[in-house]
């Protein structure tokens, strides 16, 4: 038998923890420009609303327009966020896709820093028509005059009522027309409902509560923000704040829901303000007749966000794979594929010309709910920049509205502090690389 | 004291048996049973449809080949990398032991988080993005192992280590055939919790894949579910892929708690 000595022992442990240390600390690196074959388009997404299927034959229809032309569907996670993460790891070097999903909350954070592409410089070459994209839907995606994606799997907030609650309570059969009228609603819907049920419920901070809760405070006048101007401690913004509490601790017809729109599904909320895309998994859900209508707002007031995902092209990329990229969003958004997509997922068409579309017309009219959304387009804003903009922002917003929803915090106090944090950010992180 | 012992077993077994009730229980039960209020406690029809759903929406048997390899390598050069620095730092003498000993535990106190984008960098540039070894490579840092197993080694009893010694024993021998037969428990210990860590891993292979061919079970699984929009999901299958997910971890455990149990009950001195 061959014995090792002390020395050897040493030695062999010696190179062990050398190797243990080394994968333990692995030395970081800069990407500069990323190679690739310019002839595949790898396409991250994290195929929004379960779209994997409907995404591979959009892919089969594009790759059969460009023969020579290829595309990998790279799983890029389970949400915006993950999608969002994978990237921004990705960017510290190694090969950055071609093609990224990228949500309302994260673009404008890689356009700051320059990873993601100004698209207008591209846009004759790859043949791109902006003009017929939903005006409200890509202007999302302008900073400094420069758009940084095209829109792709585009949603907006939509008012959820269960019909068979409403007619019990002697409802008309329609959502309110104003947060005032519904405030009215309130205490008589929750009386129908009874105990352990909810009249309106509203999603928690993780379930886009900012989002959800944007549209309400528009139409009371108030705002998160007024470009980078924080707009917490304005009276209206305030006053929206404290019409949130009231419904939830002093009229107790409303509260905060894990899963609103699963909660809604299930019978447990006779109301909620949910994604369009979550109307098929609503649909398949309930066992009941439900409505979907505008957010409530005053006629002429946009009382409801934008949201969703666009498209974006990585910066570092070469020019040939940027064109053949955005040959692809181009494609993959036509007329003919948005219908495609909205049809089977459940986000709208992002270009104007889908509406006309046969096959659109001929869903519309079997799906009026999903015509809601549409409907809805011309009385939708962009968002405020303190929530898509800033870094974090969302969920700082959100944890907000949650304190005062759920621990029935002063909505002054709570705003001020969201403000602060907020503030913050845009002064360390936002301000010094913004244009002069 | 017994009723209160009792009682205590009857909690931990409610919270950790409930959510596993449920997993189990929600993997046979058609849409309807699962978005239902008040919740179905038993379903009204069994759905085992949700398992061939579940394995063939998604490439289930090639994550689990991947799980596999992923696991049993990464967890084999934990195990190694963790039971020789340990004897390094404990039987061996050499100078700046403490030194080594301090780095690891400050190796410890970092969060995985922190070093992903140096190790994605690295990796990246070594071309293994996509690849078995850009997984394992960087996850074989053994902070945790050395640390436990150090201490283990360190409250063995010294005159049996002396008595192997004056035997003859060289630093091989006395480890196989002395330390370790001695470390039974805390050995398995060790292995089923890098086993377990391993099998779960998230965020790493999430960060290294762009496909079936390499991802683990946890990454593929991600596929079935759509956290966007929740109400989208259909949780019966996401549910019966979490139970097969889950079996491979129960049977190695199951195997390995005998070892332990036997491993704790002998006595490395005979009176």
């Amino acid at each position: 038998m061959t014995y090792i000595n002390r020395r050897g022992f040493l030695g062999l442990t010696g190179a062990v923890a050398a190797g243990a240390a080394l994968t333990a600390c692995a030395g970081s690196g800069s990407g500069g420009s990323s190679s690739g074959d310019s002839k595949t388009i790898n396409f991250w997404s994290n195929h929004p609303g379960t779209s994997t299927d409907v995404e591979k034959e959009l892919i089969k229809r594009f790759e059969a327009k460009f023969p020579d032309l290829k595309v990998n569907l790279i799983d890029g996670g389970k949400n915006y966020e993950e999608v969002s993460q994978k990237f921004n790891a990705a960017l510290s070097g190694g090969d950055v896709p071609d093609v990224v999903v990228l949500s309302d909350v994260w673009w404008f954070n890689y356009a700051l820093i320059g990873a993601i592409e100004p698209l207008d410089d591209h846009f004759a070459a790859a043949g791109v028509n902006t003009a017929d994209y939903v005006d409200s839907l890509v202007s999302d995606y302008v900073f400094n005059g420069k758009h940084y994606a095209l829109p792709y799997a585009r949603s907006t907030p939509l008012f959820y009522y269960n019909k068979q609650v409403w007619s019990q309570a002697g409802l008309p059969d329609r959502g309110p027309s104003s947060w005032q009228e519904f405030d009215q609603w309130g205490p008589e819907l929750q009386r129908v409902v009874g105990d352990g049920k909810l009249a309106h419920g509203w999603g928690n901070a993780k379930d886009y509560l900012a989002w959800t809760f944007e549209g309400p405070i528009w139409t009371f006048g108030g705002s998160y923000s007024d470009k980078w101007n924080l707009k917490f401690n304005d009276e209206k913004t305030i006053a929206a704040g404290n019409f949130l509490r009231d419904m939830i601790h002093t009229k107790k017809y409303a509260a905060v829901s894990n899963s609103i729109a699963t909660d809604f599904g299930a019978g447990i909320l006779a109301s909620t303000i949910a994604s369009t895309g979550d109307l098929s998994g609503i649909t398949k859900n309930a066992k009941f007749d439900f409505g979907t209508a505008f957010l409530p707002a005053a006629d002429g007031t946009p009382g409801c966000p934008t949201g969703g995902a666009g498209l974006a092209i990585p910066a570092k990329i070469s020019d040939e794979r940027k064109l053949n990229a955005l040959k692809f969003i181009d494609f993959i958004t036509n007329t003919e594929n948005t219908a495609y997509f909205s049809q089977n997922v459940g986000y709208m068409p992002v270009r104007k010309s889908a509406v006309d579309d046969p096959s659109e017309k001929d869903y519309l009219a079997k799906n009026p709910r999903s015509k809601v959304a549409i409907d809805q387009l011309p009385r939708t804003r962009s968002q405020d920049y303190a929530r898509v903009f800033v870094p974090g922002g969302d969920q700082i917003i959100g944890t907000g509205l949650e304190q005062i929803a759920l621990q029935n915090a002063d909505v002054t106090s709570t705003f001020a502090n969201v403000s602060g944090q907020l503030q913050q950010i845009i002064d360390r992180q936002i301000t010094p690389k913004l244009p002069k | 004291m017994t009723a209160l012992g009792y009682g205590a077993m009857v909690c931990v077994l409610i919270l950790v048996g409930l959510p596993l009730y449920w997993i189990v229980v929600t993997s046979f039960k058609e849409r309807p049973d699962i978005y239902v209020q008040p919740s179905v406690w038993w379903p009204h029809s069994f759905h085992p449809e949700n398992y061939a759903t579940a394995t063939s929406t998604v490439p289930f048997w090639i994550f689990l080949r991947n799980s596999l390899i992923i696991t049993s390598i990464i967890s084999a050069v934990k195990f190694a990398l963790g039971v020789f620095s340990a004897y390094g730092l404990v039987f061996l003498r050499f100078p700046g032991k403490n030194i080594v000993f301090l780095a690891i535990i400050a190796a410890l106190m970092v969060p995985n988080q922190i070093t992903v984008i140096s190790n994605y960098a690295l990796i990246a540039q070594l071309g293994w993005r996509n690849t078995f070894q850009g997984i394992i490579v960087p996850l074989c840092g053994v902070a945790f192992g050395t640390f436990l197993m150090r201490n283990h080694f360190l409250s063995l009893p010294a005159e049996v280590i002396e008595a192997a010694r004056m035997d003859g024993a060289r630093s091989w021998r006395l480890l196989t055939r002395v330390v370790l037969p001695m470390s039974g428990p805390t050995m398995v210990a060790f292995g089923i919790i890098t086993v377990v860590n391993e099998w779960n891993e998230y965020l790493w292979p999430f960060l290294m894949t762009d496909d079936s061919s390499v991802a683990p079970l946890p990454v593929g699984l991600s596929i079935l579910q759509n956290t966007e929009n929740p109400s989208v999901t259909n949780w019966g299958p996401v549910m019966a892929g979490t139970v097969l997910a889950m079996l491979p971890i129960l049977v190695v455990f199951l195997l390995l708690q005998r070892h332990m149990i036997k491993g704790l009950t002998s006595g490395a001195v005979k009176g």
